[in-house]
């Protein structure tokens, strides 16, 4: 086998049990089917982690994985993706980060690496071209995300290798804490970090002096070349590039989709107060890019300038820790929002997970479903002594942090309290937007692979309300309008299938998706002119849904069906109390019914057998059978 | 003033650490997309928010062709070093000497050194930077002539940002 053009090539296993690794060729044919990061651990998934496997356990693996624009000056950045099985849902577990770390990789000729196994001793892996050294990291046991990185790097004399770390949240087994790459990059969601914990991994470091090629370099400087016209033409380029993703709250009060104290308010009176555009006007110091290859760089570098917090430096926030630290627990103090959010990352936990499960259980007290005295803090909406005491308890499993660490299904069972308000679909908790005010986005969280997660098809032209575009795009209206109901299947479908592509071939999606830098067309000129393998438009969106179809047919194979694909009752029942959306619920079995339809799904959610031979997923159709799952035609 | 020939100059608070310049020198210099293989590179440093890149700052003399022991590096005309390949035995005395860092060795085999070559004028990696933090410069030497001790601190303070900008501040 030759290496393909553009990958780094290889695929390293490393053996933790027996303290062995080896590096195999990365077969071309599944580089083309599933193009790269999200797409190859997904299929990796499916094949090598079958049912009824414990996530904590030895036989669990833990995927790394990179695309293949990564390494190239294309503008649109560098990510990975960390795929496992979920000890957070029991279900597919899959997070992605912006982090020099995919580069780094990719230049040591790996475009992905399967951990397998549990060592004995806690150790950190130093991976190179040369292979995999495994470090003894005892005494970095206890360390957070930041000591860890900064440990390692001088250790390893090297301040270029990348580092992706555990913090103490996922050595005490917090089942949603996740892997942080570049100090503040997160792999936050899934408890992909304990996993890595699970197997006695504190970190993986990976340094890269390799180099790629492409087929036809020449192409693909006229690709990369019109995509960076198209960033720097597009209208949000600027405001993009001074607040990134934390602009989004200002929207969310705009458009009625906040999650204020746990989704009770959608619009609240001190949303200027905690903002993005408050940051960039008086914390921001920096604009940072994530990782490389970013023309558009939106990772804010802040400092807190006055106040008993003056000093304080971070990376970011992005809008989910931002929203969740600040208005989903009714936090007016932005100052103490950022410590937290820090704190957060800094002890390795998901961000969003954790405003959820403090929410949740400020709302248990409100409906006098538990005490202080039981909860072991002074429990009042927006105080943050006690959100950042219970940050702490949860890190290290103390108290009531002991069953939120659980995340909030667990958590409610666990209490046998609150379970209708256990904002989460298929365990993962929601993010920080309300669905009866983004309906199609409601409908993505419901049949997103992981859970509740918007990641999976941020359909965001329903945001424009644009009748016209609605139409043109997808022949409806209201496909892309925010409270409409019709054609937002089509709409789910699309955009789906499109960032399956983003993730796969490990782009941003700020850039690739949301400003459509990197639509179906632009993508197969991409790889065409990458691999040298010749790829239409049309092969491309296909390659889309077989991503979809296999992270399905995984979820098929542990059980999940259409009663899965649900959402919390607050957003089906309880119509929206104020703002722009006002009486608004979500309408989700009419979007599903179209969604499934579209999908080439039973009206149950199971993929068709005819779907999936046509997708070239025949030995998945086979697998399912074999298990006594019967498909439809 | 006096035109001593051009250099890269950098503008820290402006760069982001996306490598773009990096990866597109390799590709100028070897034909090939790495990190490793760039004439210039940029340094990072997470928590303070910190990039920086390192490339050659056209040293006049520089130290790295005055010791060359084969006379494989020379001054061209634009101020720039050059690199006779054949003549280069790969021993690292540019590397070691250099004050800047900016003459790593060729990774793989160590053969020969890496050191900017201003692309015959144009540099890739400013004309690639996407948020112009790299530009071209052409050194110049300023006299002033402070006239009490405030004075003096400024221009001493301003001097590593004219520094920067490629220009050379003396005290007359």
């Amino acid at each position: 086998m030759t290496r393909l053009k553009g990958y780094g090539g290889k695929v390293l296993r490393v053996d933790l049990t027996h303290r062995t690794y080896r590096a195999e060729e990365l077969d071309p044919s599944l580089a083309k089917a599933f193009i790269g990061g999200r797409g190859l651990n997904a299929y990796r998934l499916y094949w090598e982690v079958p049912p009824g496997v414990d996530p904590l356990g030895p036989e669990n693996k833990l995927m790394i994985a990179t695309g293949p624009l990564v390494g190239f000056p294309h503008g649109l950045g560098s990510r990975l993706n960390v795929t496992s099985r979920s000890p957070l849902t029991g279900l597919l577990g899959d997070s992605n980060a912006g982090t020099h770390f995919s580069e780094e990789m990719k230049f040591a000729g790996y475009d992905q690496i399967i951990i397998e196994g549990r060592s004995e001793r806690p150790v950190y892996l130093y991976i190179t071209e040369s292979g995999v050294e495994f470090m003894d990291a005892e005494g970095l046991w206890g360390f957070t995300v930041s000591q860890t990185h900064e440990a390692i790097r001088h250790e390893l004399g090297d301040q270029r290798v990348q580092v992706g770390a555990v913090g103490p949240a996922a050595e005490n087994l917090v089942k949603f804490a996740g892997v942080f790459f570049n100090v503040y990059r997160a792999a936050g969601r899934t408890g992909m970090g304990t996993v890595l914990a699970s197997k006695n991994v504190k970190a993986i470091a990976v340094r890269g002096d390799g180099y790629i090629e492409a087929e036809n370099v020449d192409e693909l400087i006229k690709v990369i070349d019109e995509m960076l016209r198209r960033i720097y033409e597009n209208p949000q380029y600027w405001p993009r590039r001074i607040m990134g993703t934390s602009r989004v709250l200002m929207a969310g009060q705009r458009l009625g989709f906040l999650p204020g104290r746990h989704f009770q308010d959608p619009v609240v009176d001190y949303a200027y107060d905690v903002s993005g555009e408050r940051l960039a006007r008086e914390y921001n110091v920096k604009v940072r890019a994530c990782s490389a290859g970013c023309a558009l760089p939106c990772a804010r570098f802040f400092m807190i300038k006055r106040g008993p917090l003056a000093g304080l430096m971070g990376e970011g926030p992005e809008y989910e820790p931002l929203g969740g630290f600040t208005v989903r627990v009714g936090n007016r103090d932005l100052d103490r929002a950022l410590k937290i959010i820090l704190k957060v990352a800094d002890y390795g936990m998901d961000a969003i997970t954790t405003s959820e499960v403090i929410a949740w259980l400020m709302e248990l007290r409100q409906r006098g479903e538990i005490t202080d005295e039981e909860a072991g803090v002074k429990l009042e909406w927006g105080n943050p002594d006690t959100i950042e005491e219970l940050v702490d308890m949860i890190a290290y499993r103390r108290g009531i942090g002991k069953v939120l660490a659980e995340g909030v299904k667990r958590a409610s069972e666990m209490l046998n309290r609150g379970k209708d308000i256990a904002f989460h679909v298929k365990g993962l908790e929601m993010i920080q937007a309300d669905p009866r005010a983004l309906k199609g986005y409601g409908l993505g969280f419901a049949v997103a692979s992981r859970g509740a997660d918007h990641l999976r098809s941020e359909p965001f032209v329903e945001v424009e309300d644009d009748p016209e575009l609605g139409k043109k795009m997808f022949g409806e209206p209201e496909a892309a309008m925010r409270l409409g109901v019709k054609g937002k299947g089509k709409l789910i479908n699309y955009f789906e299938d499109l960032n399956a592509i983003v993730d796969s071939f490990e782009s941003c999606k700020n850039t690739a998706e949301n400003m459509l830098i990197l639509d179906f067309d632009m993508a197969a000129r991409a790889y065409t002119a990458i691999t040298g393998i010749h790829v239409t438009e049309s092969e491309m969106r296909e390659a889309g849904m077989r991503i979809v179809n296999i992270e399905r047919a995984y979820l098929v194979r542990e059980g999940v069906r259409r009663s899965h694909d649900r959402l919390p009752k607050r957003f089906l029942e309880e119509p929206l109390r104020s703002g722009p959306a006002k009486g608004h619920v979500i309408e989700l079995d009419v979007m599903l019914d179209e969604y499934y339809d579209v999908r080439g799904w039973t009206r149950d959610g199971v993929p068709r057998r005819s779907t999936l031979l046509r997708l070239g997923l025949k030995e998945v159709a086979m697998d399912l059978e074999a298990r006594g799952i019967k498909l439809e035609d | 003033m006096e035109s001593k020939g051009i250099h890269v100059v950098v503008d820290p608070s402006k760069c982001v650490g996306c490598n773009i310049c990096e990866l597109w020198c390799s590709y100028e210099h070897e034909g090939v997309f790495s990190r490793s293989l760039s004439r210039i590179s940029v340094i990072t440093y997470e928590r303070l928010g910190f990039d920086y890149p390192v490339v050659c700052q056209q040293c006049e003399p520089a130290p790295c062709v005055e010791l060359c022991p084969t006379g494989a590096l020379s001054k061209g005309k634009l101020g720039e070093v050059n690199l006779d390949k054949g003549k280069c035995i790969g021993c690292r005395v540019c590397s070691e000497v250099c004050p800047y860092g900016a003459a790593r060795m060729e990774p793989r085999e160590a053969r020969y050194p890496l050191i900017c070559d201003l692309c015959g004028g144009e540099p890739m990696c400013v004309a690639r930077c996407p948020t112009n933090a790299l530009s071209l410069s052409k050194v110049t030497n300023v006299k002033v002539k402070p006239r009490n001790a405030a004075e003096a601190f400024a221009i001493s303070e301003l001097r590593k940002l004219a520094d920067e900008w490629g220009v050379d501040v003396d005290e007359a």
